[in-house]
């Protein structure tokens, strides 16, 4: 059985189809790419994915359990965590106290009201290791917005991360990162335990193609195309329509 | 017409534009092209007005505009299409266009004194002409501007941009996520506007529609302008097409 | 028949004089993003100018001339000069601003006519009644109602078929990208403002003969103005219209058949249509960007050895300070104590949660009646009247909030403040109990380890324990993962769902604890003053705790201590010299607004650190994000990071 599994899942904005009839079936510890032009409607699918974007009809399935109608913070308790194309951080506060809001929020500890939130050593140290992964460590206790936006991206994944989903969602992770920060995000998610299935929205093929095990090709809110990295470097119609006319 | 020298913007604390300089002569295409995050809307926004340049001139008709309001740059006969479109969803296409449309000439007063050679006779613009052109939005004329698809809205933008009858029109990647018969379409207009000696700005990421409308090219990374050159040097320049514009 | 259309008249007549206000209210917040409380204040100075003016000329037509003119000229000097300086602020800034401006206007206005409520006779042409279809009705009001009806028919053919109308519209949708195709906005702001302050005082002047005039006229038209509103959606001037009516009528037919539940159909539709359709019937910005809160969380300064010697005299001050005093100064010193934790209280929402409440006095109110009713009806001791309060309280604000915490920014600040003036209806009406307008009073007060409270000193102490131990429980709170998670949804709280938080729980948990705190501050209150009366549920009265709050510094808690400490004592050293010590206060805390974005704590604790205070956001470089990112609203300065208390001692 596949982890995420997609079922003719459909939306539209006024006359606009942003999602039309998509299916999509990802399997557990997958690197899932889906590529496809600017409006293709692959913000709008990860969006309906995350709860963020309610959809017209279809099921989208979490091991079998639809989980379409759940708010966000329901989505991310049930096992799928998302980051942002636009950097959605906390940015005033301290980089380890976004990364501990994230972790307290799944150790039901967000509650707690009688020790400071720093004496919970548990969450502090779940904290810290994160800060750690996401190549921050150095930039714990500096407040996000006076990081680099490439940081910032690190951080996004961060957050993200400290769900402990069993689906990670990535839009756009590398988005206006240098080539030095896009090396280090590529780094970033092969060093993620490989039982963790990750479904990424990217433009960069050098990326997609270092962490893709399957790409699916968008375009007009319809699945193009589905496949290994080969099967889509092959496939006539993706080459006219979409890798075809940047070349 | 358009003259940037050594332009510096900042969004916030951080430093965006880093020394931009380049013209736009009398009837002349000029096309930014780059990746995501590379500076071209921010470039876009602050010839608009909606970004004071710490540093820098801006100069339209031999005027410093730097520091202008953005509706001042707009009635000096500057024409906006942003990368959005910024339909106004609760105005009717017609009212789209002709809410905020001026008089040919109109720039010239606006701008306080007559300026030589500027305003080679073109047609002006009206409702009439501007439908000849764009039949779909003559159909289209009492439907509410959130109903249009995206590739209307994109048709209107421009169109309502044409309704002020600008001597300079500044378009950010008009071609964006439609489909290719439309992206067709719109470089046909594009093209006319060119022959009748519209001066034209334009931000792409696709290079066949830049190859296709601009006369000259200006390659842009992380907020620095790394090559200028015709469309000829463009196609010539294997380097800097895989460096900077991932073909 | 007759009582039944009767009724329906008079629905309509006040639903007509609510539209004039409200359509403005909702043309300037559908345009400029920012609610005007000095609205009523214009509907309220346009009938006093018409009054003036009809008094020197004996000319009503003239009045409806002229007083409007001279409104719209006050009301563009309100815009250009004062708020549009703060367009680049968060929206909460604005809407204390023009609160500022009602203390001015209501002073004004008392200091040239008085008191006393006055008549304006309708002009002589008006007079009498005309029969019709089986009823006779007052000429004057069938005058209203077409005249009502003719403004609403122009403005809605200005708004929808006018170039000038299109062009509003089109700032509503987008008013960047109407900037970039020529359009002045700011200049179209002042228009849309002076459009509404006309409106207002238009409402002002042809209401004045069926209402009367009396300073307070101005309170009395805003509330309902949002009640239609937030039935008819934001920004919409068929939702006004819709709106009106619903209200105009339901008030009428309930006032005639209901008597006893008149006040609460309004609040009880309003109730309805929130849980039904949140964003009112034809609202057009349902959840408005939740307002870019205001002040972040102060500088975090290292815990220096001054900062601990500072604290320490301090407290040591306050401990001896009532030996050496006379009573007068310590029962002043109490009331300090007793607003700090209404204060504190308050911030917990405002500044560490995001939630602009603007009727936190409902709950205070709340506690001191449960205190005092108890006390006067039942002969209950205080203490036990303080421990029922409490709870009480908390129930109260776990419901009010329900249905507040829903919606956010704007829409939530004119929800709080309609609940709380709910309360002060309920407080006043309900005479059997609370004495209605004339308030009620215990005789004597209780006694603590045998000491009786009526002592002042023992009434400093009591008061003075009682704020140490909120402050220290509320910086605790603070401190733990709960305060971490309302920080992060002032922060970011679409992030916060992302992240795993049902954020309508946090707000409404920190709505309880705030609306409990208030609670306890009240039951204090009572217990101090030993008497109740309906001004302490007043909406001004939570106007005035706002601005100890934001006066002190927002999101800290030693900010608003210090607030209540300087408006309390600023109130009592103006209002002992001059009798126009509401306009003054109106002055300063205008001026503060303007100039001290951070309050008064937010510069001290900066010069207590040795740091130089944090620099005002620099103008010309946040809108442009607005294109880029479709966000409109520039948030506020947000200075310094981190989720300490005070930026004090770790």
């Amino acid at each position: 059985m596949s982890t995420l599994q997609i079922e003719d899942l459909y939306r539209s904005f006024g006359s606009l189809v942003v999602t039309q009839h998509v299916n999509l079936s990802i399997g557990a510890g997958e690197r899932h790419v889906i590529i496809g032009p600017n409006g293709a409607g692959k913000t709008s699918l990860i969006n309906q994915i995350g709860g963020q974007l309610r959809p017209g009809s279809g099921r989208i399935l979490l091991d079998g359990v639809n989980i379409i109608g759940q708010a966000p913070e329901q989505v991310l308790r049930s096992g799928i965590a998302r980051t942002f194309q636009k950097n959605n951080l906390f940015f005033n506060l301290s980089v380890i106290e976004n990364l501990r809001l994230a972790v307290q929020a799944r150790r039901g500890n967000g509650l707690q009201c009688f020790r400071p939130a720093r004496s919970l050593t548990a969450i502090m140290s779940r904290a810290e290791s994160i800060l750690a992964q996401v190549k921050l460590d150095a930039n714990g206790s500096r407040a996000v917005r006076e990081l680099s936006y490439g940081e910032q991206r690190q951080l996004e994944v961060g957050l993200a991360l400290a769900g402990d989903p069993k689906v990670l969602l990535l839009d756009e992770p590398t988005s206006g990162m240098s080539p030095a920060e896009t090396a280090g995000m590529i780094e970033l998610v092969r060093s993620l335990p490989r039982e963790l299935t990750v479904v990424m929205i990217e433009h960069d093929m050098h990326v997609v193609f270092s962490l893709a095990d399957r790409i699916t090709v968008l375009y007009y809110g319809e699945v193009l195309a589905t496949g290994t990295p080969q099967e889509i470097q092959d496939n006539e119609r993706v080459r006219e329509i979409y890798l075809g006319a940047r070349h | 017409m358009l003259e940037l020298d050594a332009v510096h913007s900042y969004y916030g604390d951080s430093h965006i534009l880093q020394g931009v300089s380049f013209t736009v002569q009398e009837g002349e295409v000029v096309c930014l092209l780059g990746r995501n995050g590379a500076g071209k809307t921010t470039t876009i926004l602050t010839v608009m007005g909606y970004i004071t340049p710490r540093s820098g001139t801006v100069r339209y008709q031999g005027q410093a505009i730097a520091g202008l309001a953005p509706y001042q740059v707009a009635r000096r006969g500057v024409g906006f299409v942003p990368q959005e479109r910024g339909i106004f969803p609760s105005l009717t296409v017609r009212e789209n266009l002709t809410v905020f449309s001026r008089q040919p000439g109109s720039a010239l007063q606006a701008a306080g004194q007559a300026v030589k050679g500027a305003s080679a006779p073109r047609a002006p613009w009206t409702l009439e002409r501007v439908y000849k052109v764009f039949p779909r939005l003559h159909e289209r004329e009492r439907n509410l501007g959130f109903q249009l698809s995206g590739g209307e809205q994109q048709m209107l933008s421009i169109a309502r941009a044409l309704m002020l009858n600008p001597d300079l029109l500044v378009l950010d990647e008009p071609s964006e996520g439609l489909a290719p018969m439309i992206v067709n379409e719109i470089v046909t207009v594009l093209r006319g506007l060119k022959n009748e000696g519209l001066a034209i700005l334009l931000v792409e990421q696709n290079l066949h529609t830049a190859l296709a409308l601009a006369d000259r090219h200006h390659v842009m990374n992380k907020g620095e302008i790394l090559f200028s050159g015709t469309s000829q040097d463009l196609e010539r320049n294997e380097d800097v097409k895989r460096r900077y514009l991932a073909v | 028949m007759d009582i039944y259309l009767a009724q329906l008249m008079n629905g309509l007549v006040y639903g007509m004089l609510l539209f004039l206000t409200a359509a403005g209210l909702s043309l300037i917040f559908g345009l400029m993003n920012v609610v005007s409380l000095a609205h009523g204040s214009f509907f309220m100075l346009g009938a006093y100018l018409a009054f003036a003016v009809v008094r020197e000329t004996g000319n009503y037509w003239l009045a409806l001339l002229i007083s409007p003119c001279l409104t719209v000229l006050v009301g563009l000097v309100v815009e250009r000069f004062f708020m549009r300086r703060l367009y680049r602020r968060g929206h909460l800034d604005q809407v204390l601003l023009t609160f500022g401006f009602t203390f001015v206007f209501f002073d004004a206005v008392r200091s040239i006519w008085g008191s006393d409520i006055r008549k304006l006779a309708p002009p002589v042409s008006l007079e009498g009644s005309i029969a019709l279809v089986g009823g006779m009705f007052s000429t004057y009001r069938l005058f209203l109602l077409a005249f009502g009806a003719l403004l609403a028919l122009i403005l809605w053919a200005v708004m929808e078929k006018s170039r000038l109308g299109a062009m509003v519209r089109a700032g509503v949708d987008d008013s960047q990208m109407a900037a970039g195709l020529g359009a002045n906005i700011p200049a179209l702001f002042s228009g849309v403002f002076g459009a509404g302050v006309a409106l207002a005082a238009i409402g002002g002047v042809v209401a004045a003969p069926v209402l009367g005039l009396y300073p307070g006229m101005d309170g009395d038209i805003l509330i309902p103005s949002f009640i239609v509103i937030v039935i008819g959606g934001m920004g919409s001037l068929r939702g006004a219209f819709v709106g009106t009516l619903l209200v105009g009528i339901a008030d009428a037919f309930g006032k005639a058949y209901v008597p006893a539940l008149s006040l609460f159909l309004i609040y009880l539709l309003m109730a309805v249509f929130l849980l039904v359709r949140p964003q009112g019937l034809f609202g057009i910005k349902g959840g408005v960007a939740p307002a870019g809160m205001v002040v972040a969380a102060r500088a975090a300064l290292s815990a220096t050895l001054r900062v601990k010697v500072i604290a320490a005299l301090v407290l040591l001050a306050l401990a001896c300070y009532p030996l050496l005093v006379p009573d007068y100064q310590r029962t002043l010193v109490s009331e300090i104590f007793v607003f700090a934790i209404f204060a504190m209280s308050l911030d917990l929402l405002l500044g560490y949660t995001g939630l602009p409440s603007f009727g936190h006095a409902g709950f205070f109110g709340l506690g001191a009646y449960t205190v005092i009713v108890l006390g006067a009806l039942f002969g209950l001791n205080g203490w036990t009247g303080v421990l029922i309060a409490v709870p009480l309280t908390a129930l109260a604000a776990a419901l009010i909030g329900f249905f507040c915490v829903r919606t956010s920014g704007i829409t939530f600040l004119m929800l709080t403040l309609a609940f709380s003036q709910l309360l002060y209806s309920i407080a006043f009406k309900w005479r059997d109990v609370t004495g209605g307008s004339d308030g009620i009073g215990i005789p004597d007060r209780p006694n603590i380890f045998g000491w009786s409270l009526s002592e002042p000193i023992v009434m400093y102490y009591v008061t003075f324990g009682f704020c140490l131990l909120c402050y220290v429980g509320l910086r605790r709170l603070i401190a733990s993962p709960l305060g971490h998670a309302f920080i992060g949804i002032r922060e970011n709280e679409s992030r916060m769902r992302a992240i795993g938080y049902s954020t309508g729980l946090y707000k409404l948990l920190s709505f309880t604890i705030g609306g409990a705190l208030a609670g306890l501050a009240g039951g204090l209150y009572a217990l101090f003053n030993g008497f109740v009366s309906p001004e302490v549920l007043h909406w001004s009265a939570s106007g005035d705790i706002l601005i100890m709050v934001m006066l002190g510094g927002a999101g800290t808690l030693l900010g608003p201590v210090l607030g209540s400490a300087i408006f309390l004592l600023m109130k009592n050293l103006v209002s002992s010299y001059n009798d126009h010590w509401m306009m003054i206060i109106g002055i300063i805390f205008i001026a503060c607004v303007m100039f001290f974005p951070g309050g008064v704590w937010g510069i001290l604790s900066s010069r207590i650190a040795g740091r130089k205070p944090d620099s005002p956001p620099r103008p010309g470089t946040t809108p442009a994000e607005g294109i880029a990112s479709g966000d409109k609203a520039p948030t506020g300065a947000a200075p310094g990071a981190s989720m300490t208390v005070d930026g004090a001692a770790r």
